[in-house]
């Protein structure tokens, strides 16, 4: 082991350079089919196919934000007929005040609608990503940093069950990594 | 990456071998339905509420034309859409959109019946030639009539004005101690009056033609104010030289950009690729004021005095939406029949799925913001329109189709993924989302049917709906078998297009 951990400190996971895209891609792949799960990769750029080839799974936000359009439709809707149809009757030009009142009603309901749909987007992803939070123990790792620039960042982390301290090491040696960083934290 | 395809492996193209016998079958049929339509239309009987055959059959024969020529001008907007915005997503399925473009000429020729006076169906369709000749001859006699009348009294109004003036010329000049003030006074009536007889002096020097034409055009307002208020627009010579520009623009338009796209396929130049590109974005502007002004021109001028300014891009949106799903209903047919095994993924459904799901959106919002505003503002001139479809019958069939079967249900179908990239139950929407267009285009004509043929008398003409679908089936054969036999003209995708390549390793 090269990396010199103390006693204190725990190790985050590894943080391992590729060359290309193409290259990452193959190594997602074949992480992928190791079975680990707690692993991610940064890249300087969207690589087409890569979250097919990481096996990530749809996911749970558009049943977030249909279930915010859904209460953005409704909250109109309950806002509106109860104000306007049934706690006090607002005749327009002799329109009726019942059911047949909705197409009145439509612009607001398609606002709200939109608005929490986007709402429940912004806040539900930031639910599931984890933001905001003070520091992520990447932000240790020099290597880390070029996924802004050029680099073709894989990282795996410690708490995934198939971690081993040596063999997932040398995992990453067999797949294809060029330099790789033990972050320690 | 591994596992990319390579267009070159694909430059020969595939060519479609023909579908057996279903076109002949198609045109069969079609050929059948037409000339029983014809023969029933002019056999000069009458409905059995004693109504005119022929002029019945004049909007079932539109409706049939004007439900597939939308699916072909879709398909036009489609192939000018992809070059305009440099899309390469559908390359692949590029040519299945232009040949549906190139049916605008098979259908524009199916047209003509509607735009030949002599078949009768003209002036059952658009009232207006013959309120128009009705006003005309009414404000000629009339004009005849008060002619002298007319004349002798302007040259009267000339004659008083010129007598004024000679009068207060007169006043001042006996006035012999004159204060400035007053010579001012007189003076400001000497001008104005000089004008008024100027003005008047020369419209009565006029030769007796000018002014006769003025006395008629006068009597034309008299006579039907809302059509001589549209009398440069709705007018013979200009309506069929409209028709000559739609012809030029959609069908002469998209002949250049498939038979450009097809010299692609051998030559593999990739200069016809940005021609196109040029071509597409040149057209844009005026296939969208031609087919706007088409559906004025064929559909709103079905009741001359009402308007919406938002009909034409209303009949785009179902064109749009229902092109799409022709071409998923199409590209999947050729799929099953073994075409295009290797090359078309789930990602090419997936994009047309999510370009089907945009316009029902786009369509209900149009649909809606033009129902809206007439509703709301509550202007007598516009509420015709949605009072003739919002009452009786139609009410229940606008609610259930239109605002049920047209948006809600393929809204929520194509919420979903998996629906979207599963053939059968992408191919079961965009058949239903077709029948509700059918529902769409019928009530926009034939709702206007019973009331213009009998000046609102009643709003249902009984057992006409046969002939509605009798007419729909003549030219859907027609357009099928057209289809099909333009399919095996050249291959089925452009394969030497230069963006092959990012069509083959789609991903969304």
């Amino acid at each position: 082991m090269s990396d010199s951990t103390t006693s204190s400190k725990e190790l985050f996971g590894y943080v391992a350079e590729f060359e290309s895209a193409a290259d990452l891609y193959h190594a997602a792949e074949k992480v992928r089919d190791a079975g680990f799960k707690k692993w991610d990769v940064h890249t300087p750029y969207p690589v087409h196919g890569i979250d097919h080839a990481m096996g990530l799974g749809k996911s749970w936000l558009s049943a977030v934000v249909l279930a915010g359009g859904v209460a953005g439709s409704f909250t109109a809707l309950f806002l509106q007929f109860f104000t306007q149809v049934s706690l006090y009757p607002t005749v327009v030009q002799n329109k009726p005040t019942n059911l047949f009142t909705i197409p009145a009603f439509f612009p607001v309901t398609f606002e709200l609608t939109i608005l929490f749909a986007a709402f429940s987007t912004l806040f539900g992803l930031l639910v599931f990503i984890q933001l905001p939070r003070w520091n992520h123990p990447l932000f240790e790792s020099e290597l880390f940093k070029k996924f802004s620039d050029d680099g073709f960042i894989l990282v795996i982390e410690s708490r995934d069950p198939r971690f081993k301290r040596d063999k997932t090491k040398s995992f990453l040696e067999e797949i294809g990594a060029g330099e790789i960083e033990a972050v320690v934290v | 990456m591994a596992g990319l395809k390579d267009s070159d492996d694909y430059k020969n193209g595939e060519r479609f071998k023909g579908a057996g016998n279903f076109g002949w079958i198609a045109l069969g049929v079609g050929a059948v339905a037409t000339a029983a339509f014809f023969l029933i239309a002019f056999a000069d009987g009458k409905t059995g509420d004693g109504y005119s055959m022929t002029s019945c059959m004049a909007f079932s024969w539109l409706f049939a034309v004007v439900f597939f020529l939308s699916i072909a001008v879709g398909g036009m907007f489609w192939t000018l859409l992809h070059h305009a915005t440099n899309s390469g997503w559908g390359t692949l399925v590029r040519r299945l959109m232009e040949n549906l473009g190139i049916m605008i000429p098979v259908l524009l020729f199916l047209a003509l019946p509607l735009i030949l006076p002599q078949i009768g169906f003209r002036d059952a369709l658009w009232e207006w030639f013959e309120d128009r000749a009705v006003a005309e001859s009414t404000a000629e006699k009339k004009a005849d009539e008060k002619k002298a009348e007319y004349i002798a009294d302007i040259k009267t109004k000339a004659e008083k004005a010129a007598g004024q003036l000679a009068k207060i010329e007169k006043d001042k000049s006996s006035q012999s101690n004159i204060t400035p003030g007053v010579a001012r006074f007189y003076d400001d009536q000497i001008k104005s009056l000089t004008e008024k007889s100027e003005v008047l002096a020369a419209h009565a020097n006029q030769p007796e033609e000018v002014l006769v034409d003025e006395l008629r055009d006068k009597e034309f307002k008299n006579a039907n104010a809302l059509l001589h208020a549209k009398r440069d627009f709705l007018q013979e010579e200009f309506w069929l030289l409209r028709f000559g520009i739609y012809i030029l623009v959609l069908g002469g338009g998209m002949y250049l950009l498939r038979s450009t796209s097809v010299r692609q396929d051998k030559s593999g130049d990739p200069k016809l690729f940005t021609k196109m590109q040029v071509m597409s974005c040149l057209l844009l502007l005026p296939f969208a004021v031609a087919w706007t002004f088409l559906v004025f021109d064929w559909l709103m001028a079905l009741d001359y005095s009402w308007f919406s300014t938002m009909w034409g891009v209303y009949l785009f949106a179902g064109a749009a939406l229902n092109s799409m799903g022709v071409l998923i209903l199409v590209l999947s047919g050729l799929r099953k029949a073994g075409y295009f095994a290797d090359t078309i993924t789930k990602e090419h459904y997936l994009i047309m799925g999510k370009l089907m799901h945009a316009f029902v959106i786009f369509w209900a919002y149009i649909a809606f913001s033009q129902f809206f505003l007439i509703w709301y503002a509550n202007i007598t001139e516009e509420t015709k329109f949605f009072l003739t479809r919002n009452t009786g019958f139609w009410n229940l069939y606008t609610i259930i189709f239109l605002v049920v079967g047209h948006f809600f249900i393929p809204f929520i179908a194509l919420l979903i993924r998996y629906n979207k990239t599963t053939t059968k139950i992408i191919c079961f929407i965009a058949i239903w989302n077709l029948l509700m267009h059918f529902f769409d285009i019928y009530w926009i004509i034939i709702a206007e049917r019973a009331p213009s043929l009998t000046q609102g008398a009643v709003t249902h003409i009984k057992g006409m709906w046969m002939y509605d679908l009798l007419a729909f089936v003549g030219v859907g054969g027609i357009f099928i078998f057209c289809l099909l036999k333009t399919l095996g003209t050249a291959s089925l995708f452009p394969c030497r297009d230069p963006r092959l390549d990012e069509s083959l390793n789609l991903t969304n």
